[in-house]
């Protein structure tokens, strides 16, 4: 037992000496001299087309309020923002950019993904990366018009509903998915 | 990133805005910069390698997937760009080929006496981490410095996730056994 434990926290010296050890300052003039040798980028119109219209544009945004986990060390919260992309003149059914935004202020989470309808629950699919500015981890997907559910796999292992989602369904197994109804009059509906 | 995400960021580069490629450089560098001193060795050659690494990715970024994060998918090809230095230098040791060796060669370990006055701190820790095998320092780099997925770290050294953990695990067992002497298995 006591060699257990002292294994354990020579181990959590280690990864803290990774996580924290010093390293080098890059050049000064790296930048100038990466920068330097690039020409810009000059995309066929077509490809301009779709970029620009990929170009998500985020139309509300909701107010976070906290609220205590039940299932962290650290309160998550979660919230989803909705965009919408034109569809190109007599294009098929428009797509909207769906923002998932789960708050995770200390980092407690080492990995989360969103599952749900529209990646057939496959977690390896969305996988979230975090943001040390916004202090959440982000994912933005593609999803056509209607309703899709969804939660979030922390750490590949725990499943957290967005305590945020306005409509909940029972999935038949005594568990609540959360819903994110995208319309086709690109309005923001959680 | 503080303003845009990179998802955006890479749009607009895409689209011709060259200028906005410096908030990646300037967000990357330092970690594809010592990626470079760890392989090399060399502070002039780490820099002209750091840089080849981002112009490579630039002139590449067409085929990034904007749905995954930019980090993972730039530190692969900033590996690659070590690895072709290396063995054009004629110092590609196998660098990252997975071996079924035993886990902790007989030269790592310490005898027990040496070890028991040879207490474990940060710094020690650290050095030992950057004097083992590239394919076992860099598995602990990208985990717990970089804060990759397995998935990530997978796709990046070319390897699977049950490898991953595999190097994980002896990668703190060989720093450990320095320390201690192998007393704990």
């Amino acid at each position: 037992m006591t060699e257990d434990r002292n294994k354990t926290h020579m181990e959590d010296i280690i990864i803290h000496a990774v996580q924290t050890g010093p390293e080098a300052e890059p050049p000064a003039d790296l930048v100038a001299r990466i920068m330097s040798r690039l020409e810009p980028k000059r995309p066929p119109l077509l490809t301009r087309l779709r970029l620009w219209l990929l170009r998500p544009r985020v139309l509300t945004v909701r107010p976070i309020t906290a609220i205590p986990a039940m299932t962290l060390a650290a309160a998550l919260l979660a919230l989803v923002l909705v965009t919408s992309n034109n569809p190109m003149d007599g294009g098929g059914p428009s797509l909207a950019t769906v923002r998932f935004v789960l708050h995770d202020t200390d980092m407690s989470a080492r990995r989360v993904s969103v599952i749900g309808s529209f990646n057939n629950w496959r977690a390896d699919r969305s996988v979230m990366w975090y943001s040390p500015d916004a202090q959440a981890w982000i994912l933005e997907a593609q999803l056509p018009p209607g309703d899709h559910e969804y939660l979030f796999l922390v750490n590949g292992k725990q499943l957290v509903p967005d305590p945020n989602a306005p409509m909940t369904s029972d999935d038949g197994f005594g568990n609540r998915n959360s819903i994110v109804f995208v319309n086709g009059e690109h309005e923001q509906t959680l | 990133m503080k303003e845009k995400r990179e998802a955006e960021i890479v749009r607009n580069i895409l689209l011709g805005e060259v200028r906005l490629y410096g908030d990646l450089v300037r967000e990357y560098q330092g970690p594809v910069y010592n990626l470079m001193l760890r392989m090399t060795g060399d502070a002039d050659v780490s820099a002209d390698l750091a840089q080849d690494a981002f112009v490579r990715a630039y002139e590449k970024l067409e085929t990034f997937n904007q749905r995954r994060r930019f980090f993972p998918w730039l530190y692969t090809l900033a590996l690659n760009v070590a690895r072709d230095w290396l063995r054009k230098e004629g110092r590609d040791r196998h660098v990252f080929v997975e071996d079924a060796s035993v886990m902790v060669r007989e030269q790592d370990r310490r005898d027990e006496s040496r070890a028991m006055n040879d207490r474990l701190d940060g710094a020690k820790a650290f050095e030992t981490v950057m004097a083992l095998d590239p394919k076992y320092r860099e598995a602990l780099i990208l985990r717990y410095r970089h804060d990759f997925t397995m998935q990530e770290i997978a796709s990046t050294l070319g390897i699977g996730v049950s490898a991953v953990k595999m190097r994980l695990s002896r990668g703190l067992d060989m720093v450990r056994h320095r320390f201690d002497g192998g007393s704990n298995p």
